[in-house]
């Protein structure tokens, strides 16, 4: 029972990492209409910047929360320049190459990073607020990951709340909706893409940001995320913000509780889940058919 | 001089020095050679399914693994000569590739896509991780080949003869009315079927053809090296396929091949000076992408005959 509880709270933070970084890449799908397969790239991006930010002064641990708010920004305008000199002329394009050039990005942003940071693993500590577990039913649970825990649905509920109740909300699903049509309506879509875009990277440049604590910092981080992120989505939803969401949940979840018991196949589960979904019902469990 | 004038001298021209090329170079290169016959057969059977039936298949790595390991576990498992074996590669991934295929011509782009994928990677899996079958994370090595094939010098004109005959009949079905048929769906899957063409029948179809040649590819170069690895079949091999295609050119036939001579061309000279290949091969890849989306023959193409897109 102890085991369980732990592995259930591991999972369910290591889901909502997942989450963060799954999200952006529904929502550039969804509205943007491009699968940028680079965009775990992001993820590793925002775990390299939060080690330099908390690095910056001499090991002072309470940098972490600088790191938390700079790092994300500093993918996010990364994300913004990508987007306007590389996934900008690729909109028109056959999915090909939109997936091609994506798939080339992974190799230069790697190699980008390898070129500033080298090769070697680094380690980001736990916020000193943040370190240090709590009794519960038995079991050591870690602070750390109650906090991830409880900033994942405040994240969904922020893009929630971004997504409806504003002005810039509206104009996104709008032009997810129709791009032509906002378009014809005055909308600035190219401004719009632009935003969306950065936007994810910044969510993703965040679960990276949050992971550094966890576990290391190193080249790499991002092929151990992408495969899980498109079955995340798949399982989810193309496009849908809560099924990636409720993917993340079921695959962290999945993961903890079936290595467990099944820990052959607990890989394999995730696999086959993803194909299952792309039979029955490929707009995954909360999307919506085309 | 309009490009067939070019290519009926070229041709022979080329064929007659490959044939002679290793009496005259280093074995290290005739090596590097036989890999370029390797990926020309595995690109010019995935652009099969992407160029020119429109199926861009993300899982092009899981088959061309299959053929390698089927061929591999054959041999050391059963005690398969090599002579039955690589053919079995081959015919044994045509059987596999029917049931998947089969689920995923039911989706059309993104989902095709990905379900390619999560099939390749599930066998991928499945290789990986069944270690006391297939060695896991070790791979097999150490495979018997039978003796006339025991050096690189014949092993050369070994893969030279399997990458000719396998292009021939990848050649002779796109120019067949079956390939017309194929090309036909992919720019108009609708009409296609209007015009009596069962979608569904053809894209299995085409699918099973090209894995069935990627998995030949995969079982020649398996016989090359003596081994196979689980590397065969991860998805970073399907970028290095797809690129090589792409970086040839989608619709010509020859693209691939031409692509298959550039990139291992490249990718052994930039590794000799630095340790930044990735960002060598990425770089390209978007260079190609946002300038020359027909590849390198396209662009060269249009700018004898000045024609546009055009499939052959």
């Amino acid at each position: 029972m102890q085991l369980i509880l732990g592995q259930i709270i591991a999972g369910l933070s290591l889901g909502m990492i997942f989450f963060l970084i799954s999200v952006g890449l529904s929502i550039v799908f969804g509205t943007l209409k491009v699968l940028n397969i680079a965009h775990a790239s992001f993820y590793m991006l925002g775990a390299y910047l939060c080690y330099t930010v908390t690095h910056l002064v001499y090991k002072s641990q309470n940098m972490f929360w600088i790191a938390l708010i700079l790092a994300p920004v500093g993918v996010a305008i990364f994300g913004g320049i990508i987007e306007l000199l590389v996934i900008r002329p690729m909109y028109k394009r056959e999915f090909l190459y939109q997936l091609i050039l994506t798939f080339g990005l992974i190799y230069i942003i790697a190699d980008i990073v390898k070129l500033i940071w080298g090769v070697q693993f680094y380690q980001v500590d736990i916020p000193p607020q943040l370190q240090g577990t709590v009794q519960f039913l038995g079991t050591k649970l870690s602070y750390y990951h109650l906090f991830m825990i409880a900033l994942g649905p405040i994240v969904l509920a922020l893009i929630w709340v971004l997504l409806h109740k504003t002005k810039l909300g509206r104009i996104i699903r709008a032009v997810t909706y129709s791009r032509d049509m906002s378009s014809a309506l005055g909308i600035n879509v190219s401004l719009i893409y632009t935003v969306v875009f950065m936007f994810a990277s910044w969510l993703a440049g965040l679960g990276g940001t949050l992971m550094a604590p966890m576990a290391s910092v190193f080249l790499g981080m991002d092929g151990t995320v992408t495969i899980e992120c498109f079955i995340i989505i798949v399982i989810g939803g193309l496009g849908s913000t809560g099924g990636a969401f409720l993917g993340a949940i079921l695959f962290g979840l999945a993961n903890s509780i079936g290595i467990i018991f099944l820990p052959k196949i607990a890989i394999a589960l995730s696999f086959i889940a993803m194909a299952v979904v792309l039979i029955i019902r490929p707009w995954g469990l909360l999307g919506k058919p085309e | 001089m309009g490009i067939d004038k070019v290519k009926k001298i070229s041709y022979p021209i080329l064929l007659a020095l490959l044939l002679v090329l290793p009496h005259f170079v280093a074995e290290g290169w005739i090596s590097i050679i036989i890999e370029m016959f390797v990926l020309a057969i595995a690109a010019t059977a995935a652009n099969l399914m992407a160029g020119y039936s429109g199926m861009v298949s993300f899982g092009v790595a899981g088959f061309y693994g299959a053929g390698a390991y089927i061929t591999a576990l054959l041999i050391t498992k059963a005690g398969v000569p090599f002579e039955i074996s690589f053919f079995a590669g081959p015919v044994g991934t045509a059987i596999l590739s029917l049931p998947f295929g089969w689920f995923c011509v039911r989706r059309s782009a993104v989902y095709f896509s990905m379900l390619s994928l999560a099939f390749a990677q599930l066998m991928h899996l499945i290789v990986f991780t069944w270690y006391s079958f297939t060695g896991g994370d070790n791979g097999i090595v150490g495979i018997p080949m039978p003796a006339l094939l025991g050096s690189t010098f014949s092993y050369y004109y070994f893969a030279l003869a399997v990458m000719i005959v396998c292009l021939a009949l990848m050649w002779i079905l796109i120019n067949s009315p079956f390939g017309k048929a194929i090309q036909a769906l992919r720019d108009n899957p609708e009409r296609a079927g209007f015009v009596g063409i069962d979608v569904r029948k053809y894209q299995l179809a085409i699918f099973v053809v090209g894995n069935f040649f990627l998995a030949a590819a995969g079982s020649l170069f398996c016989g090359f090296n003596q081994n196979v690895f689980a590397e065969y079949m991860h998805w970073v091999k399907t970028f290095d396929i797809t690129a090589v295609y792409l970086l040839g050119g989608i619709f010509s036939f020859l693209g691939p091949t031409v692509g298959a001579a550039i990139y291992i061309f490249l990718n052994k000279i930039i590794i000799r000076y630095t340790e930044y290949w990735p960002i060598t091969l990425g770089a390209t890849i978007v260079l190609i992408t946002l300038f020359m989306p027909d590849g390198v023959v396209g662009f060269i193409s249009k700018k004898i005959s000045g024609k546009g897109r055009e499939s052959k």
